[in-house]
Order: C-alpha cells, then structure tokens, then sequence
C-alpha cells in the first residue's frame, strides 16, 4: 500500500533495490525541476547511482488503497528548495502528520527557480516555501506549520503540547527561533557576499558576536530545560521550526565541544524519521559545509 | 510588540494584570528588572505564573489558546480564514521588519556606515511592502485581514499599520489600508491599549509621508 515506505515490496525487490540508506540524491540532480511522486523522492531505500532517473519515473509501488491522509495530501502542493530551513520546516510538519503523497516540487535557488513565473503565481514575493492545501495559501513556513497541526490534530504525531508550562515554552522557543536564524543568516550572507580569493583563511574574521550571544542563549536552554526537546518532554512545532536552523548551524561547522547540549539535540534528533525523510537532498552528496561557524 | 499583547489581554478580557510603562529612551528595557524577565533586554516583557513569553507572538498564541473560551474568539473556525489569519501574522513580521530599517535606520546604523544607497533601498522595499498589503486588503472582503472576523492577523498586524500612519503614510495613496486603520482606530481592545505617549501626540513625524 502507497504511505508505508517500502514494506509492501517483496523480498526480492528489496534486495535489488539493496539497503543503502543514503537517499539517492545525486541521482536526482538531472530530474530536479520535474514533479515527481513523494514516495519515490523520499523513499530510502533506493540506491545512490546505478539507476537511472528512467527509472525512478517508471517504479511504481502496485496502487491499491489509497489512505485518507493521502487523499488530503492530494490537495496540497509544496514549492521547495533543498537546504532551505524555512522548507525543510514544513515538510518536517508534513511528515508528523502523516500527509504524504502531497504534490511537490523541488528548485533550484542557484537557477534563480524561486523567482520563476510558477513561484511568483503562488507566492508574488518570490520566496520558498510556497505552500497551498487547495486554494488556502501559506507561504510563510511558521504559519503552515501551525496551520498544519489545528486541521490535522487528531493525525501523526501531536505538535502542540497540552501542558500549558510546555505549551508556553513552546511558543517562546518558536518564536525565539526566528531570531537565531535571521543571526544565522546574517553572518552566512556576510561571508559569501566577500569573494572567495578575499576569504581570510582563518575563519575568525566571521566570527560574529550577535551569532555567538544568540548561540550561547540556546545552548543555556537546553541546558535548563529538561527532557530533552525545545519545549520539554515531547517533540513540538517549537522542535520543527527550530531544528533545521539548528542543524544548518552545525553544517557550517559550529563546534560540537563547545555547545555539547545543542550538539547532543541536534544528533539526537538526526534519526528522527520526519527529520530523516526530509533531508535536504544536496546536504546528502555533500554532507559538511563550508566552516563559516568555526570560531562561533 | 509591546501593543499586540495588550491588545490580547484585553480581547479574552484579561483586565487587572500586573504592568508597568518603561521608557526606552531612558534605557530601562536594559535595567536589571527587565533583564531579570528577559535577558535579551526587550520589551514585551511578559508572564503568566513562571510561564515567561517575551516574543509578542508567543505570547499572543498561548494567551488565545488557553482562554479560548472567554471575550473574543481571536482564531477562526473557518479552515480558509483561518490560513489566511497565519499567513497575514507572519508577513506581518515581514512588515514591521521594513518599517524598521527606515524609521529606526539613523538609530541603528553608526554614522560612519550610513550610505543613501540603503535609505534609498529600504524605502523602496518598505514601499513594495506596504502597496502588497494595500493589495491584500483590496482582495480580502470582510474589513479584516483573515476575513470577516477580527483575528490574531489584526491585533499581531494594526499595531504596525497604525505606526506607519502615526509617521506620516498618505492615506490618500493607500486607501484600503487608510480605511482599515481608522475603522479599527476605536475598536474598544485598540483603544483601550492606544500607545499613552501617541495620545498627547498624535502626529508623530513625518518620515514616511513620500512613501
């Protein structure tokens, strides 16, 4: 059945399909701007390079029943681009509801994709995510993701807690977010607007003392805070909206000896299956980033 | 910010709170009292029991969310409005972010790095910002920014609406947006919790009259 990853194929198709875990990304670079169907873009199991894209477009898990979650789906529509926090937040919201199936597109930012006539007819301000669940538009991630858990309370896992200390912190840590990733942009920005030849190479030049106060904030957080998520004891929007600013940081090279309790939320959190399924695919072929973060 | 949450209060009907009025030109968002509640040393400043919520919006989702029952309903039922009301309060961010970066360029940047290509930048952005919202709200039937309901779109979005007026944003140019801002002028939560300082001044200057 269509919606539980790979267990409805045989023993046979598995082995040829093989178990690599690494999602085969690479392989998707020549099929970026074209519509493919969410079980095949997400779906682990495919090896990295000895298909071709012929065959992602030709794999078709046998239709059957089709869940109500992915009748929902049906209906809505995802403009993305891979390494995008703001993105990669709503397919995180996407995936902990169970909406899977939903039509979705993946662009390129370097292409200059997110100013296409197709992104500017969702959304005029030329930005990703674009996001639309019939003709209901949520283009700014915060409020999709919150839109997401009121309509799909009762489905996948629940994002808003019902103890209103956590609920409280919930909304706080979320909002407090947005700050931590303009800081993160801010500096991200600033080295690449210098050209490459002009780059210092010790990276202490980037080091940005608003970044550093912000992560430093964080850190003391998860410190305080016991139970090992943003909010407390259950995984929230706060984790959602969060994590992948979080995450990017980390990509950048921010030291793990010197901020331990975000380290140890952001590896923890690595194998959660919403986080996993999302990942960022260019993030896949190529794993660690510039170390624009190292002396954070 | 600060605006948004006392709008709130005062929709789910939440008087008697404990306050105190600080002056930002005297420093005290950074005394030590402010800094206690918040060690970003920002105003809002806000607490319910040991539950802290200092972000305006953080505030306004937990206040809306556990007083659902009481004075006015602030989140639609209406699955359309109420996407409509996320997507306005977020870009709402986008909005006071614009405002920002002109009204507050001189105070923010040293003088040795102010150059007139970026006031000239940012004004045209604000610019494109507000003639977006002008666009929304000819598009939106109801009066309201999510629709036929006053919503946490409006008491997280008026505060900055009412700003840009307050600095000089012709009306005339901006009609929809005009329109809007004076309907809401004397709703009871927005006057009740209008900025003191504005009453004994109601024009404020007028920065942003050419925009």
């Amino acid at each position: 059945m269509r919606g539980q990853g790979v267990s409805h194929l045989s023993r046979l198709e598995l082995q040829i399909l093989g178990d690599n875990t690494k999602m085969g990304w690479g392989l998707l670079a020549p099929i970026r701007s074209q519509t493919v169907s969410r079980s095949l873009l997400y779906n682990r199991r495919l090896p990295h390079s000895s298909f071709t894209p012929y065959f992602f477009q030709h794999f078709q898990p046998p239709s059957g029943l089709t869940l109500p979650s992915e009748t929902m789906a049906k209906d809505m529509t995802l403009l993305w681009g891979s390494g995008s926090p703001p993105c990669w937040r709503v397919m995180i919201a996407l995936e902990e509801k169970n909406l899977k199936g939903y039509n979705h597109k993946l662009l390129s930012f370097d292409k200059k994709e997110h100013k296409s006539e197709e992104v500017m007819k969702m959304n005029p301000r030329g930005q990703l995510p674009a996001f639309k669940h019939g003709d209901k538009v949520l283009n700014e991630s915060y409020a999709a993701c919150l839109y997401l858990e009121n309509q799909f309370k009762s489905q996948g896992n629940k994002l808003i807690p019902d103890c209103p200390a956590e609920l409280a912190m919930m909304y706080q840590r979320m909002l407090e977010g947005l700050t931590l990733h303009q800081k993160m942009i801010d500096v991200i920005a600033c080295y690449w607007k210098v050209p490459e030849e002009k780059r210092p190479s010790s990276a202490g030049e980037w080091s940005s003392e608003s970044l550093t106060t912000e992560i430093k904030l964080w850190e003391g957080y998860l410190q305080k805070t016991s139970g090992g998520f943003l909010a407390g004891k259950t995984f929230s929007l706060a984790d959602v909206c969060v994590y992948p600013t979080i995450f990017t940081i980390f990509r950048f090279r921010l030291c793990e000896e010197r901020y331990p309790k975000l380290a140890a939320y952001y590896n923890r959190l690595k194998d959660r299956p919403s986080i996993k399924a999302s990942w960022p695919p260019t993030w896949l072929e190529n794993p660690r980033g510039e170390d624009i973060m190292k002396d954070i | 910010p600060c605006w948004r949450v006392m709008i709130a209060l005062e929709e789910k009907n939440l008087k008697g709170y404990n306050q105190r009025l600080l002056a930002f030109e005297k420093m005290e968002h950074k005394s030590e009292e402010v800094m206690k509640m918040n060690p970003r040393g920002q105003l809002p400043a806000f607490k319910h029991g040991d539950k802290v919520l200092n972000e305006s919006y953080a505030a306004c989702l937990y206040l809306e969310n556990q007083f659902k029952s009481q004075g006015n309903k602030l989140i639609p039922d209406c699955p359309a409005e109420l996407a409509m009301m996320y997507q306005r309060m977020f870009e709402g961010l986008t909005l006071q972010q614009k405002m920002a970066d002109v009204i507050y360029y001189n105070w923010k940047v040293p003088e040795g790095e102010r150059h007139d290509s970026a006031v000239k930048r940012n004004r045209e952005s604000l610019t494109a910002e507000i003639k977006m919202w002008e666009g929304y709200l000819q598009k939106t039937s109801g009066g309201f920014l999510a629709g036929k309901t006053f919503s946490l779109a409006d008491v997280c979005v008026y505060p900055g609406i009412c700003y840009v007026f307050h600095f000089g944003l012709c009306e005339e140019r901006y009609p929809k947006l005009a329109a809007y801002y004076n309907r809401l002028k004397d709703r009871p939560s927005i006057k009740a919790s209008g900025p003191p300082t504005w009453l004994e001044n109601p024009q404020g200057q007028d920065m942003l009259k050419d925009i």
